[in-house]
């Protein structure tokens, strides 16, 4: 098979994104993570497989499921894309991305397509499109890693076994694989997504930027707010998930007092 | 002491206090604000008619009721502003029948009852239908809800440099000299010469109204801007301007005689006129900065008209100077609804650009807009018209472009809604044997060519007597060679690039890509369900969901996209093709104006899902829901893709709100966006960057913000005084952008 032509399960791909890494870009979600974030905003990019979500409310009572749904009712999620067919789609924005804008590979998880990630990553490389990544960094691929202009990865919580408890794995290897990426001399984005009564208090952001102060390729080090967007998700996909309360705005302006990682020069 | 800045927040304030007490007085009003001022209570005109079918025309009729229209008034005076003069009624009011009065003449019971007594059951009087009657075109016109242009708004621009050289009193000076050569044209020149006359009374008025109010003025620093506004006054009453201040003056006043006329008249290249003023008082030590600030920002509170800063010259040299800069500042320090159009060229200065857009981000008030000017230029270029020409053709309109004193386009008052003349092709083809999506299309080419051939017949008409109905009697002034031969601007102007819009395109183009797809490739329906559901207004809501999830213009590389390059393509070939008298010539754009719900009348359910009499799409834009992530990049590559090429737009009109702030870098982001949409070739660029939680405050209680500006179109407005119908078509185009 041409590399080229290689596949993965994607879920969707946004266009004109302004909040997955510098600039315009376009956003390729790729299904499949090993992880299970309890507050996942993308949990139809849990499993591996090919998945419908079912929105009942939309549903026009026609009896005719079987012939296709035309209401957004039943939704096919998972369509086997090859990189040429996603490189039709990045293309079409390309002279949008300007200096700073480009491709971000997120997911679920792009480590764990790794043959589809690589690929698309060249495919980019040839028509100068910068790359960035949304990754847990559960994995590390230096290969892959070192190939991109922008990581983009996570430090959910810092304490090891209130991240097991919540994420299903302990943050021992990300807390490594950072340190790692770190020396690829790669520009890093580290965010934390702040979730009521899990991760949302002052230690646990001021020891993440304590941690991430020491690693001189980390530029950012940002708090998103928990987005219940995943909630509706998750219930079409027939599975429940826990709604977490939103933080504040104030209460995100006092954790952010203490996410600076700004170094002494 | 009263700053600059207290006295500008004192003219915001009033500004609210009129939109609201105008909404009061008017109703609601689908339109630009215009910088009108409430009318007075005692406000009265009795119009002279001399038509039997009770309205007025030609030189005499329009004279004689512009002079009592600006006899009646009153003077504008506010001793917080600098310049004087507003504009607050117009002729038109009164040459319309009684179903499309103003509320405020309705309430008027002396005056509604005279316009009453003349009226007939005519849908508009603005037009001599008696004396040039085009009934044979009619049913045509209406079989494919063709908007004629016949009786249309003045559509076109004055060349300011004119009347600024030679002030009031050169003008009469100029009407004088050209009487004694043209004889024969006596009547009109005593028409040009009283409309004059009637503007110098007008100022008259005001500088007896400030001489009243100069004594009972104490505080010193508002006495002084009095006597400054008087002597300004007296030396334009009759002189032409001389400095900054008074250039400034006459413009406004200008500009409130050819409104009060026909509503129209069209701002200017801002930063390059009045440079020399600028220039000259700057060095003299009359002006500093902030003033010139001040006044431009009164001059833009005066009338929102459309005015274009920035650009590139005929050798493609900025015209970025430092006064383009203080535009961009004085419409920040006002901030209501500022038409202004900045053109957008790689070789224009990129850090004035950064400035633009940062005003648009920080205010959230729908200025400044933009448009492309190499792609304009070179298309308008492809009609036969020189390079120095077309770089002098500014954005003077809703979607608009006009040469300066030379053109008599009539753009934006011609269209023809696509959708309906598909409706029409679809009938035909009903009962035939063969049916395809390739056979509907011949259908309506040919029904298309039909509708062309019947606006293109209107459009001479109106041109072949619009000087014997509505001459040009004020925008006359200022339009090279008028008063030099004696003949209207519709007579005599160099260029006559006549705008023809089609309205419709994504229903049309999402129609054909709907068929397409359901019938033809994937055998899901056929055409006799597709028929049934058309004729049933969908009663099967899955064939209506069916056709409407086929892929949409605007998505990418879908088959609807491949459809409105294809009907762009036979849009332009047609108009372009269609033969002119006269020099005349037919120019496409794609547009709709403020009517998409207008036109969406008069169509019944369509092939892509919408249901029968719904809006159409708007102007050049996809319809809803056209991608899942409603990029703007995927709207502004469909639309770049579907620009005629001939100088006129197919404006990109995005409403949304970028969930990012000028601190994470916003600006960068809209800036690589416009670059990019201009680079594509695109025209236009109508943009609404909002805050959703103030417009959704704003929809549910207008009054919550009355300061809120929104770009309907190309025009911006008040949001508190749309209707309920237009708040919400803004609320729903931002909705999609979410």
């Amino acid at each position: 098979m041409n590399k080229e032509n290689i596949s993965a399960r994607v879920t969707e791909i946004e266009r004109f994104s302004v909040h997955d890494g510098p600039g315009i870009r376009t956003v390729v979600f790729l299904k499949g993570c090993p992880l299970n974030c309890a507050w996942c905003h993308n949990p139809e990019c849990i499993s591996f497989e090919k998945q419908t979500l079912v929105y009942t409310e939309k549903c026009i009572g026609c009896g005719k499921c079987d012939q296709g749904c035309y209401s957004g009712a039943r939704v096919e999620c998972g369509k086997e894309m090859t990189v040429d067919q996603v490189m039709e789609e990045v293309l079409q924005d390309q002279i949008y991305y300007g200096e700073h804008g480009g491709l971000t590979i997120s997911g679920g998880e792009p480590l764990a397509h790794r043959e589809f990630t690589m690929a698309l990553i060249r495919a980019c490389r040839e028509k100068n499109i910068k790359v960035g990544i949304e990754t847990s960094l559960y994995r590390f691929d230096e290969e892959l890693l070192s190939s991109l202009d922008l990581i983009m990865a996570d430090m959910k919580i810092f304490d090891c076994d209130i991240h097991r408890k919540w994420v299903g794995v302990g943050n021992e290897e990300i807390k490594n694989n950072l340190c790692r990426a770190n020396e690829l001399g790669i520009p890093m984005i580290v965010r934390t997504p702040v979730i009521c009564g899990i991760n949302d208090n002052t230690e646990n952001v001021k020891r993440t930027a304590e941690f991430l102060r020491e690693l001189k390729n980390v530029t950012s080090y940002e708090l998103l707010p928990y987005h219940p967007l995943g909630v509706s998700k998750a219930e079409a996909l027939g599975i429940k998930q826990t709604e977490f309360k939103t933080p504040s705005q104030s209460q995100m302006e006092e954790l952010n007092k203490y996410a600076d990682i700004s170094r002494q020069t | 002491m009263l700053t600059y800045q207290d006295r500008l927040d004192a003219m915001r304030r009033t500004k609210i206090e009129h939109t609201l007490a105008k909404k009061e007085q008017n109703g609601y009003t689908d339109l630009d604000d215009f910088g009108t001022v409430p009318l007075p209570e005692d406000y009265y005109v009795e119009p002279w008619y001399n038509s039997e079918n009770g309205s007025f025309y030609g030189l005499e009729g329009m004279s004689e009721n512009f002079c009592r229209v600006m006899a009646a008034h009153p003077a504008y005076v506010d001793p917080m502003e600098m310049l004087c003069g507003r504009w607050r009624d117009m002729l038109v009011n009164y040459r319309g029948d009684i179903h499309y009065l103003p509320n405020w003449i309705k309430k008027n019971e002396k005056l509604y009852n005279f316009i009453a007594s003349g009226a007939t059951a005519q849908w508009s009087k603005r037009w001599d239908e008696k004396r040039f009657p085009y009934d044979d075109l009619k049913p045509l016109q209406k079989k494919y809800n063709i908007q004629t242009g016949i009786d249309g708004d003045a559509h076109f621009a004055c060349d300011y440099r004119i009347g600024l050289e030679l002030g009031f009193g050169g003008l009469l000076d100029k009407i004088e000299k050209y009487r004694k050569i043209n004889t024969d044209k006596k009547d009109f020149y005593d028409a040009e010469e009283r409309c004059v006359r009637a503007i110098i009374d007008f100022i008259d008025r005001h500088i007896e109204k400030i001489r009243e109010m100069i004594p009972l003025e104490d505080r010193p620093e508002i006495k002084e801007t009095l006597l400054k506004m008087l002597s300004v006054c007296e030396n334009i009453r009759l002189g032409a301007p001389k400095t900054f201040h008074e250039a400034c003056q006459w413009v406004s006043f200008f500009n409130c005689a050819a409104r009060v006329f026909t509503r129209d008249g069209a701002g200017f290249q801002l930063d390059t006129i009045l440079y020399p003023y600028y220039e000259n008082d700057i060095k003299s030590g009359e002006l500093d900065d902030e003033r010139a600030k001040f006044l431009i920002a009164n001059l833009l509170l005066i009338d929102p008209h459309y005015y274009q800063i920035s650009g590139v010259d005929a050798e493609d040299r900025d015209l970025t100077n430092h006064l383009s800069y203080l535009i961009l500042d004085a419409a920040d320090s006002i901030n209501i609804s500022c038409n202004l159009t900045v053109r957008v060229h790689e070789n224009c200065d990129q850090s004035f650009l950064h400035r633009a857009v940062e005003y648009l981000f920080k205010n959230k008030n729908g200025w400044p807009r933009f448009c492309g000017d190499k792609n304009l230029c070179e298309g308008y270029m492809r009609n036969g018209v020189d390079k120095q020409t077309a770089r002098e053709r500014i954005a003077v309109g809703c979607n608009w472009m006009c040469v300066p004193g030379k053109e008599f386009p009539m753009n934006d008052t011609v269209k023809i809604n696509v959708a309906k003349v598909l409706e029409v092709a679809l009938e035909e083809m009903k009962n035939e044997n063969e049916r395809s999506a390739e056979y509907l299309y011949s259908i309506f080419e040919k029904h298309l060519k039909k509708a062309i051939e019947v606006t293109a017949a209107g459009v001479n008409h109106h041109l072949d007597h619009v000087h014997d109905v509505t001459p040009e009697l004020i925008m006359n002034l200022m339009f090279t060679g008028s008063i030099e031969k004696g003949l209207d601007a519709s007579q005599c102007a160099e260029l006559f690039t006549v705008g023809v819009d089609g309205a419709g395109l994504a229903v049309v183009a999402d129609s054909f890509g709907a068929i397409s797809t359901r019938i033809e490739e994937e055998k899901a329906l056929s055409w006799d369900q597709l028929y049934e559901a058309l004729e049933s207004d969908f009663a099967d809501e899955r064939i209506r969901l069916m056709l409407n999830s086929s892929p949409k213009y605007c998505h990418g590389n879908t088959v609807s996209d491949e459809w409105a390059k294809r009907l762009t393509k036979t849009w332009t070939k047609l108009v372009k093709a269609q033969k002119m008298p006269n020099g005349r010539q037919l120019v496409p754009g794609w547009f709709s104006w403020a009517r998409s719900i207008e036109y969406g009348s008069t169509v019944g359910a369509m092939p892509n899902g919408r249901k029968a009499y719904e809006p159409i799409s708007h102007g050049a834009n996809p319809n809803p829901h056209f991608r899942v992530d409603g990029a703007v990049t995927a709207q502004s590559n469909g639309i770049a893709s579907v620009q005629c090429g001939y100088g006129n737009t197919a404006p990109l009109q995005i409403e949304f709100d970028p969930k990012i702030t000028m601190e994470q870098g916003g600006v960068d982001i809209v800036l690589d966006f416009i670059k990019a949409h201009i680079a594509s070739g695109g025209t236009l660029i109508n943009i609404n960057i909002l805050d959703s939680e103030r417009l959704m405050e704003a929809h549910k209680d207008p009054t919550l913000h009355p300061d809120l500006v929104v770009r309907v179109t190309g025009f911006t407005a008040y949001f508190a005084s749309l209707s309920p119908k237009f708040r919400q078509l803004v609320v729903d185009r931002f909705l999609e952008g979410m």
